[in-house]
């Protein structure tokens, strides 16, 4: 299953969790200084490495449809980079342990391993599980003082990088996010909407994530952001119930009127989903509307991502095409949640 | 290298700048750079961290000491072949054996990012193994001087044979 097809801890708020792990192989050097016969050697050493062990499969993005690629990108599995890279790439993978082994993008190997809900320490886990298995049979670049040893001055030490995507509607309508921010710099973390800046554009998804990668432990690192998420959540939580308890009525006709929108509107655009997202996932999370899960909203919206269209319908051919197949998802799979 | 702007002073600091796009750097004396105010724009982009990260640490390692070339014999990463000047433009090592090759010029650019600290999280398991020996040493260790001190000489004796077994075998580290 994928991440968005399970429901996690504290799901009103958090939609997801996911660690990166990079690392690199003692004897190839980085980026443009690799050729391309290096490049397949390290893809060729990491494949065997993961040949005949359990659920996972291989893929050589190197030859794979750009649709597919920027499809799993939409759906979290993998990064905007290694989507578009023009260099050898590959993948390893397995939906069952929600783990994404992408090789060659910035760094020779980075272990992805995303889950719903908070769950930092279940990704943590999972990616380090992988890692493991790299460890026991190649040679990884790392030294003592400096940790694991990456392309990128920023991700030295751990070369872990730890995020969580929450869904802030009531911080955002407060006007919350920059303080947020300005906080959330203080303590060596980073948040980001999810596309382009501000307001409802970005179905009020943030990532927030670990900045600093040397000096402190994972399990510090994933404890912090852990405990800063649930604060986070505390405050969102109360900022809804505020929301909620307008008296002239526009809030409960705004998200009920998004819902009314994905119930019955044949053609939605993008950047529309988006914003209905917002909205009908709020109304979920406060029992205005009972029928639907966050879940179901989640999975919605990746499901409604341009590439992923493209992908599961034939005949989502060109964008007027895509956003009549969108409409049509989007009531097929409320029918089926409220059938539940 | 003279400074490109005053040609006059000897070049101290690698300054990049980034203008809609196009990117130039040049190689300023300390004066020169403290006035087209390097430095500051410098301290914003640190404080600021929605800054992209690769400009970002690009001009940290571009304000790295500027260290003269003598022409040919420019030192060079023995793996990657990577100059420190190239990585200084890249913002980025070319190979993980960089780090141990450029040490010194990387040290203060890597301070800066990350403080002045140590890794401290996992590691490859037979550094792992290392790291526990370490630790078992350090304890016998400990225990042996409590022992001289209490005066239990047979008892220090042992402690003794055990520290010599455990340092025999970490030959096998590093
Ligand atoms: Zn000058
Ligand atoms: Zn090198």
């Amino acid at each position: 299953m994928m991440w968005y097809e399970l429901t996690g801890k504290d799901s009103d708020v958090v939609v997801s969790s996911r660690v990166r792990l990079a690392r690199n192989l003692c004897d190839y050097p980085f980026g443009k200084r690799l050729d391309e016969s290096g490049a397949k050697e390290i893809i060729e050493k990491v494949r065997s490495v993961f040949e005949g062990v359990g659920d996972y499969t291989f893929t050589d993005y190197s030859t794979l449809d750009p649709t597919v690629k920027s499809a799993e990108y939409e759906r979290h599995k993998i990064s905007r980079e290694f989507a578009e890279a023009k260099t050898p790439t590959a993948l390893i993978e397995s939906d069952e342990k929600n783990l994404y082994i992408m090789l060659l993008e910035e760094d020779h190997i980075r272990i992805q391993s995303i889950m719903a809900g908070l769950s930092l320490n279940e990704a943590y886990a999972s990616a380090s599980s992988a890692d493991t298995l790299i460890d026991s049979s190649l040679r990884i670049a790392y030294n003592e003082k400096l940790g694991y040893l990456t392309h990128c001055p920023t991700n030295l030490g751990t070369g872990m990088r730890a995020s969580v995507m929450m869904f802030l509607p009531g911080i955002t309508a407060a006007g919350g996010i920059r303080s947020l921010q300005n906080q959330l710099g203080k303590l060596g973390l980073t948040i980001r909407g999810m596309s382009g800046e501000g307001s409802a554009s970005n179905g009020c998804l943030y990532q927030i994530s670990n900045q600093v990668t040397l000096g402190n432990s994972e399990c510090e690192i994933l404890t912090k952001l852990t405990e800063i998420c649930e604060k986070i959540t505390e405050q969102e939580r109360s900022l809804r119930e505020k929301m909620k308890a307008d008296e002239s009525g526009r809030f409960t006709d705004r998200i009920m009127r998004s819902y009314g929108t994905m119930l019955y509107a044949t053609l939605i655009d993008t950047s529309e989903l988006v914003k209905l997202y917002a909205d009908v996932r709020l109304g979920a999370c406060l029992g205005i509307i009972d029928r639907v899960t966050p879940k179901t909203l989640d999975e919605i919206l990746v499901r409604g991502m341009p590439n992923v269209i493209t992908l599961e319908n034939r005949g989502a051919v060109n964008a007027n095409r895509r956003d009549r197949c969108r409409a049509e998802m989007v009531r097929y799979v409320l029918a089926g949640a409220s059938e539940k | 290298m003279l400074c490109e702007k005053c040609k006059k002073k000897e070049a101290t600091v690698m300054y990049k700048e980034s203008i809609n796009g196009h990117k130039s750097s040049y190689a300023l004396c300390a004066d020169c750079a403290a006035e087209i105010g390097a430095f500051d724009s410098t301290k914003k982009l640190i404080s600021d961290p929605f800054e992209n990260m690769n400009s970002l640490f690009g001009s940290l390692f571009g304000l790295a000491p500027y260290k003269k070339s003598t022409g040919v014999d420019v030192k060079r990463c023995n793996l990657c072949g990577a100059s420190f000047n190239e990585l200084a433009a890249e913002g980025m090592a070319g190979c993980p054996n960089c780090y141990s090759e450029f040490e010194d010029e990387l040290s203060a650019t890597i301070a800066r990012i990350h403080g002045s600290s140590v890794h401290t999280g996992a590691a490859p398991a037979k550094y792992m193994e290392g790291r526990e020996k370490k630790k078992q040493i350090e304890a016998v260790e400990k225990e042996l001087h409590d022992a001289v001190a209490a005066e239990e000489y047979e008892k220090a004796a042992t402690l003794r044979d055990k520290l010599r077994e455990l340092k025999s075998d970490e030959g096998g580290m590093k």
